[in-house]
């Protein structure tokens, strides 16, 4: 018997699957993260779920891992007397970044602090041109000096970030083996390796955001395996990467900036493999726990990529963040959670992005939250059931819910508490479905070809309401919807990004260049990919971040069948123009159109099984728990509701909204005029009644 | 009209302020120019049929200030009769739009069942626009708005749909970097067409009849919003005066005489007693002044409130025709962006004095200095279209933000574009030690750029205020410090006008160093550790934690050594009394 072993560690839980890799069938299981330490946590939880099903460590022959460690890293500024090397004349990149206020009016809003400070910023006597070549050689005695006093100064990693290095990694690459001559084990980063790509604000950043990780993803990753080791697992651990791709923890250790989404991507991954199992293919990943939601594009079973993302954002506003240079998983991330606090401004309800958290959380937990919360309001709407709050763990107070309501919220705007409740609910709805609109409408996506995957303890509550409003047909609730994510660790394949910058237009010239650079990348990545240890198909696919001549933001286009002859122009360009006209409504074919980066994607897939639930008999009225008020704006009034135990229904099983089907993390919400089944697989799939109701509110 | 309510009000203005965005996203993503793709040198806005702003991008203050004065013109000039859908209309006459020609406007009316429902807008820095110098910002010796380049009153340039070429041609005659502004125009007018095309599948999901509604609203909501945080002023006159150092070589000072009156809900500023229009390319049209006086009034009272006309409403300005703030055409204008933190600032300095605890103190003028030539590689034109964004002075507190764009919202260019892009090699870019004005809270540093550049015939249209009269300080917080422009630094430099026009020679490296910006409060009052910080950091000097803050720091083991502190302080404070 051999088992494969996903785990996914979040701000609340930690949570575990085991699948057996011949049958498929899954063990999931949850534990209390420790921030502290998050490593005890997950042995603790290991060691139970382990024990529980009589599976010894020897047994598992792949272990696959999410975290927010590097994350947590960054936000809290957790890292200390890192140091950053740059070109003579511009140790201020960090600071300066690009200038520009996030808020239009408000002068009192800071930028974000650099992770870098100052006085651990060293200058280096060199410099490359624009072309790539030496204008000023590099002082390696200077440079053997700097390390010496920052050695002195304990630094515990280093990064390297020299203008041009995109162009020419000579200089960075010499000062690498400097510091490592002087000191073999300190971390370096250098930023031709990490991000070798043009504009010196976001390359440098992203190298310190590596370098600034690296020691603590380092010792976190090492206390794993050793955890692991002592449980008689000794293959590699992998760890997923933002662009939704697992990596050995030794790789992932020379290149932490890729983590930083790493969570968020398993669910992304998750959700489209929950879509691809029921048979659908076209997703919007939609994730939505405590604090944020998280929504996702997935076409194709492939959730959207992008090349560049901010991290730490204030308040979640657009250009408040660290800009990093990472292939990520393109989702939007919202103050949407459950613990989103509701308020009046201006005499509308607002939500967010401030959030109540675990503590003081929501009022209806009566641990202290006295401010109303989409949770709370979800309570007063019968969405949720008091005595049956995290499997009934813990009970929650609604009197405590219906005076926060009406205080903060019903009262100042002269509504009912449930008008109140009720308006909360659909305006964060709302305000989810803007967000899912900018990653499908303004795409030019339909979204009624798509369908939504739920999940996140906030997620299935919501999610019908979400798909009424933005038109989407259909739902899938996934089988343990708060472990979601952590299927997604089994369903990745081991999966590289490789970039260089290397500008060149798209005419019989660019062959040659073109063919030499891939030639590189490809030799990189199988590399790569043999030092994964993984067996399975080797997929490589060539893209490119093109443009227009003279335009300066590029788009990233799959590039076709490469022959490497004069043929392969005509190809390239026809790609680059039907892609730009899908994006921005119109094309140009007479341009003259040009290359900036030149990607690879490497990945090795590896076959997954899915387990099957064969037992199709049942009686669905045996899964109900009993009947509830609850409000729905069809009905304009609360109703009578049944109740019904998720554990209890059976592939094949079919109910009538309105509904709550109840699970220990969360309930499912089956609105007036849907219907729910069960598939074979344990999800649970919705066809909503999609109408445009919203006009006639 | 439909009593609106409160969820589907909510609903409805978000999705008018995401139109707004998105018009931004793709003008940004499919611009041609560097002012736009990298310094955000445009903005987006959104209006109803009436011409009244609804909701607006978070863009460029100037561009958003003036625009809806332009949209008005706009919608009187073409009647819905003369409209149809498809069309799409240009403008950058200076009085009409945002006061100079580069800025060119582009206008897209929305229609829903053959009903003129209202506009998308939006407005770009256009790289040249022809006249007296590359990059049309020439402000010495031109006299009024002809030399300064092509002016087009507002006219069709889309009809149904369909391009018309004679306007697009016309235009690529007159300008000297046809590919560039094309590019641009054409990225501007789908960007409008794209922000039609969402306004519609609004009006769509939520009715007209309810989208005009809400607009009301949202109007109504926004001026009482604006009302209350002005009466949270109290009521009185401010004045303030402050002076533009001059409009060229061996001119005067500008004078900006600034008095706010704020009576219960109500404000008026009135610039009556500024200097009077000039000859010279730097005059402000009304439209632009009215721009970065409501910004300055948004900023001050509750910044927060989503802009439109509604927050315009309480709002008075008064300014004689023929002042320098409120020039008479066809006075030149292409460097008029010299004048806009002035402005904001001269308004901020009258306002401050009413509510010391949401101003903040003068701010680090920006620098805009275009050099143009031929690539000695490539045998082609060059422009470099540099912006260094200053900082945000000190505020009452916290200290300045650094290295930040103030009030004029842009963002700066990556030294490797400009590199690639132009014949230059920045020996640096960075900040200035002890350059920050001294306060309680200090103000930002300042940003010293070397920009060496190897071309036979480059010349340097200089652009930079505050080389004459400091950033203020505020309540005993010291001023900033001056700017420069310096060529060729070292022991033969020569010190440049700050809006001069030099041919410049084989490699001869132009250094320009923004103003910093000032301080808030007495400096003797700052915190020893903060200024121990600055020390560590390099911001502040040993002598000048001493010179400047009279705290006293042993240089070899970076502590501050509280006696001798406090002794200093206190000599310190006998003298300034």
């Amino acid at each position: 018997m051999s088992f494969r072993l996903g785990f996914d560690i979040g701000g609340t839980f930690t949570d575990f699957v085991i699948q057996n890799e011949k049958t498929g069938e899954v063990w999931l299981g949850k534990t209390l993260t420790t921030p502290k330490d998050p490593s005890i946590g997950v042995m603790n939880g290991l060691h139970a779920l382990l024990a529980e099903n009589g599976v010894d460590g020897s047994q598992i022959v792949q272990a696959v891992h999410a975290t927010t460690l590097a994350t947590n890293v960054v936000i809290e500024r957790k890292g200390e007397r890192i140091a950053l090397l740059t070109t003579k004349g511009f140790r201020d990149i960090l600071e300066f970044q690009r200038q520009k206020r996030y808020d239009l009016y408000d002068f009192y809003a800071d930028k974000p602090v650099p992770l870098v400070p100052r006085h651990w910023i060293l200058e280096v006597e060199e410099r490359m041109a624009a072309d790539g070549s030496v204008v000023r050689p590099l002082d390696e005695e200077q440079v053997r000096d700097l390390v010496r006093q920052l050695t002195a100064r304990n630094v515990n990693s280093i990064a390297v970030s020299l203008l041009h290095s995109y162009r020419n990694p000579d200089h960075e690459r010499r000062i690498e083996q400097i510091i490592k001559e002087e000191s073999p084990q300190l971390p370096v980063s250098i930023s031709s390796d990490v991000s070798p790509v043009i504009r010196e604000y976001e390359r440098t950043n992203t190298t310190v955001v590596n370098a600034y990780t690296m020691p603590a993803v380092r010792e976190y990753l090492r206390r794993i395996t050793a955890g692991l080791n002592e449980k008689g697992y000794f293959g590699h651990l992998y760890v997923m990467q933002s662009n939704g791709g697992i990596a050995t923890s030794e790789t992932v250790q020379k290149y932490p900036a890729r983590i930083i989404e790493s969570g968020p991507a398993a669910g992304a991954l998750g959700a489209a493999h929950f879509g691809k199992i029921a048979g659908y293919t076209n997703l919007i990943s939609f994730d939505m726990g405590g604090t944020t939601a998280k929504i996702c594009l997935v076409e194709d079973s492939k959730p959207g990529m992008t090349n560049q993302f901010e991290i730490d954002r204030l308040q979640l506003k657009a250009g408040s963040g660290l800009v990093i240079n990472v292939p990520a998983v393109d989702l939007i991330e919202i103050g949407a959670g459950g613990g989103s606090i509701a308020k009046v401004q201006m005499g509308m309800i607002a939500i967010g992005p401030e959030s109540a958290g675990a503590d003081p959380g929501p009022a209806c937990y009566d641990i202290g939250g006295t401010d109303p919360t989409i949770t709370d309001a979800n309570l007063v709407l019968g969405y949720l059931n008091p005595d049956y709050f995290l499997g009934g763990k813990m009970k929650l107070n609604k009197e405590a819910a219906i005076k926060a309501i009406d205080e903060r919220v019903a009262n100042p705007l002269g509504l009912s508490v449930t008008q109140a409740a009720w308006g909360i609910h659909e305006i964060v709805t709302t305000n989810m479905a803007r967000a899912t609109r900018v990653v499908s409408i303004e795409r030019g996506r339909d979204p009624r070809l798509f369908t939504l995957v739920a999940f996140g303890g906030a997620g299935p509550i919501h999610g019908a309401r979400l798909a009424r409003t933005i038109g989407v047909p259909r739902v899938i609730y996934p089988a343990g919807a708060g472990v979601a994510s952590a299927i997604g660790l089994l369903v990745a394949d081991v999966t590289f990004d490789l970039a260089r910058t290397f500008i060149a237009r798209i005419d019989e010239n660019a062959i040659g260049p073109m063919k030499h650079i891939y030639g590189e990348l490809e030799a990189t990545a199988l590399a790569m990919l043999e030092e994964s240890k993984i067996k399975g198909q080797y997929t490589l696919v060539r893209s490119a971040d093109m443009q227009y001549v003279g335009q300066g933001h590029e788009i990233t286009v799959t590039l076709p069948p490469l022959t490497f002859t004069d043929a392969d122009v005509v190809a390239i360009r026809k790609a680059f123009n039907d892609t730009y006209e899908g994006l921005y409504g119109y094309s140009d074919p007479g341009e003259a159109i040009m290359v900036v980066n030149w990607k690879l994607t490497a990945s090795c897939a590896t076959p997954k099984v899915a387990s099957r639930n064969l037992q199709k008999i049942g009686n669905v009225e045996d899964a109900l728990k009993g009947v509830r008020k609850a409000y729905f704006q069809e009905t304009a009034d609360y109703v009578d509701c049944r109740i019904y135990d998720r554990y209890k229904l059976f592939p094949g099983a079919t109910l009538q909204g309105p509904a709550v089907i109840e699970e220990r993390e969360t309930a499912i919400i089956v609105l007036p005029g849907d219907v729910a089944r069960m598939d074979e697989f344990d999800n649970i799939i919705v066809e909503v009644a999609v109408k445009e109701e919203i006009a006639n509110a | 009209m439909p009593k609106v309510d409160p969820i589907t009000l909510a609903v409805v203005w978000g999705g008018l302020q995401a139109v707004s965005q998105e018009m931004g996203v793709v003008l940004k993503r499919t611009a041609y120019s560097e002012a736009v793709r990298e310094g955000e040198d445009f903005s987006t806005a959104i209006f109803d049929a009436d011409g009244r702003l609804i909701a607006q991008g978070d863009f460029s203050p100037g561009h958003l200030g003036s625009m809806p004065f332009a949209v008005k013109r706009i919608a009187q000039e073409f009647p819905p009769e003369t409209l149809s859908p498809g069309d799409a209309i240009i403008q950058n006459d200076p009085q009409i739009g945002s006061g100079h020609l580069p800025d060119f406007f582009a206008f897209y009316p929305v229609f829903y069942n053959d009903v003129l429902v209202g506009w998308t807008v939006n407005c770009a820095h256009q790289s040249d626009i022809g006249g007296a110098g590359l990059g049309s910002q020439v402000i010495e010796k031109v006299s009024d708005f002809y030399q300064e380049g092509l002016r087009i009153l507002p006219l069709k340039i889309f009809e149904k749909g369909k391009p018309i070429d004679s306007v697009f041609r016309m235009i690529a005659g007159n300008v000297r970097l046809p590919d560039k502004v094309l590019g641009d125009l054409k990225a501007q007018l789908n960007a409008c067409r794209v922000g039609g095309t969402r306004f519609q599948a609004l009006l769509e999901l939520y009715g007209l009849e309810t989208v005009r509604a809400c607009t009301e609203e949202i109007l109504q909501r926004s001026e009482e919003a604006i009302r209350a945080a002005i009466r949270q002023i109290p009521d009185g006159t401010y004045h303030f005066v402050d002076y533009l150092d001059d409009s060229g070589r061996d001119t005067d000072p500008i004078k900006l005489d600034v008095t706010v009156t704020v009576a219960d809900d109500e404000i008026v500023v009135d610039f009556t007693g500024s200097s009077p229009q000039r000859e010279c390319g730097m005059n402000s049209y009304y439209n632009y002044t009215y721009a970065y006086v409501i910004a300055c009034v948004r900023s001050m009272t509750d910044p927060s409130i989503p802009h439109n006309e509604g927050c315009t409403r309480p709002l008075k300005l008064v300014i004689p025709e023929g002042s320098f703030f409120n020039a008479q055409p066809p006075a030149a204008c292409g460097g008029r962006h010299v004048t806009c933190n002035r402005i904001f600032e001269a308004t901020l300095g009258a306002i401050a004095q009413a509510i010391p605890q949401k101003a903040f103190a003068g701010t680090g003028h920006m620098a805009n200095p275009i050099i143009g030539g031929t690539h000695p590689k490539t045998g082609k034109k060059f422009f470099l279209y540099d912006l260094l964004m200053g900082s945000v002075g000190a505020r009452s507190t916290k200290d300045g933000i650094e290295a930040v764009a103030s009030p004029w919202n842009a963002r700066n260019i990556p030294v490797e574009v400009q590199e690639s892009n132009s014949p230059i090699l920045v020996e640096c870019f960075e900040f200035v030690t002890d350059s920050a004005g001294p306060g309680k809270y200090r103000g930002g540093m300042a940003m010293r750029k070397d920009v060496r550049v190897f071309s036979e015939d480059a010349k340097l249209f200089n652009m930079g205020e505050r080389q004459k009269f400091a950033p203020y300080g505020l309540f005993g917080g010291k001023p900033g410090q001056l700017g420069i422009s310096i060529l060729n630094p070292g022991s033969e430099q020569r010190i440049l006008h700050s809006k001069g026009i030099y041919s410049l020679e084989y490699g001869d490296c132009l250094r320009t160093q923004t103003p910093s910006s000032g301080g808030y409060g007495d400096p003797l009052e700052r915190d020893s550790q903060a200024v121990l910080n600055d020390v560590i950091k390099g911001y502040v000097s040993v002598e000048g934690a001493k010179r400047d803050y009279g705290v006293v720091i042993d240089s070899s083991t970076l502590t501050v050594l509280e006696d001798e502190t406090k002794e200093l302080r206190n000599i310190l404070r006998t003298k300034t009394l």
